[in-house]
């Protein structure tokens, strides 16, 4: 499969390290929305790029992408994507408590996928020691066949994707969404290394 | 005398930093549990002095733990250790008991500090 295998102590450190800036941003949601956010264990997959192409592509119609890219030292960069299903993309609208002429529902997607891309990163990157700056976030067209065409022009070749399944309860609300990273190879091997300095602490 | 201690993650790494942030004469005593049914299990069975307990677990998760420790009526010291930062959740386990809320990544000055406010170094 993907270059990305780790050895179960990797893996381990790479989820605990997840679930920490997982929660940072879940508190930034929670301020955000100035409400309580129910964290749930989440669950974190590699996949490669074909097999992520056909999982999206089978979806396409159904949901609402956010696309933000980022970049650190010693060559770990990315792309961020936060997926949404279409039914939840709408229900933000009303946990915004925006009034209807402040912010488009785009404008309200795209603020709330950068709250949490960029605190989820952030938390991450200085845990690793690095430090992440940001492209603006874009919210794709919704027209079938633009996120794959979007996927093939990535300023950078990427190798792996990390999803991330979040799941984001809000008092009388739910929503899920998905963060997939795309990581090139480069990046991968660098957060290897760096999982095993922190394991080697240990 | 170094207290019986239990040590709550479903991480095998986040167990570990709490294990090394741990005074030298407590590490002798060390139990861990990987989840809050496990906890609960060794809470029940032995006379655990000092928890520390994070939240986000799969199947009983701390609140459940911290909730069975009041139902039992156990006397314990728990520190939640947890990375679900949110003002709600910190006080919200401070109301079912725990002594302290520490934010995850623990630091080891910061763990010792606690323990001595608490008496309990």
């Amino acid at each position: 499969m993907s270059e990305f295998h780790l050895t179960e102590d990797q893996q381990d450190c790479l989820e605990e390290l997840i679930n920490i800036a997982m929660g940072q941003a879940s508190d930034q949601l929670a301020r955000y929305l100035d409400t309580f956010v129910y964290l749930k264990v989440p669950s974190i997959e590699s996949v490669d790029a074909k097999e992520l192409m056909q999982t999206l592509s089978q979806q396409e119609n159904t949901m609402a992408v956010v696309s933000q890219g980022f970049f650190g030292y010693e060559g770990i960069r990315g792309e961020a994507l936060l997926v949404y299903q279409e039914e939840d993309s709408g229900r933000i609208a009303d946990l915004l408590g925006y009034e209807p002429d402040e912010l488009s529902q785009d404008e309200q997607l795209i603020d709330i996928s950068s709250i949490l891309t960029t605190t989820f990163l952030n938390v991450f990157a200085r845990q690793i020691d690095n430090q992440m700056s940001y492209n603006a976030p874009k919210l794709l067209p919704s027209a079938k066949d633009n996120l794959s065409e979007h996927l093939q022009q990535m300023p950078f070749s990427w190798d792996l994707a990390l999803k991330v399944n979040i799941n984001y309860q809000v008092t009388d609300y739910s929503f899920n969404c998905n963060m997939i990273l795309l990581i090139p190879e480069t990046a991968i091997t660098n957060i290897k290394h760096v999982l095993d300095r922190i394991l080697a602490e240990f | 005398m170094s207290p019986s201690v239990l040590i709550c993650d479903d991480s095998n790494m986040a167990r570990k930093q709490v294990l090394r942030s741990l005074p030298e004469e407590w590490k002798n005593t060390v139990q861990m549990a990987t989840n809050g049914a496990e906890a609960l299990t060794i809470l029940r069975d032995n006379s655990i002095a000092v928890l520390f307990l994070d939240l986000t677990m799969p199947g009983i998760d701390g609140i459940g733990v911290l909730q069975g420790i009041q139902k039992l009526k156990l006397d314990c010291n728990v520190f939640v250790i947890s990375a679900d930062i949110q003002p709600e959740m910190q006080s919200k386990v401070k109301v079912l008991g725990a002594k302290e809320f520490l934010r995850k990544p623990i630091k080891a000055d910061v763990l010792i500090n606690h323990l001595q406010q608490h008496g309990l170094l």
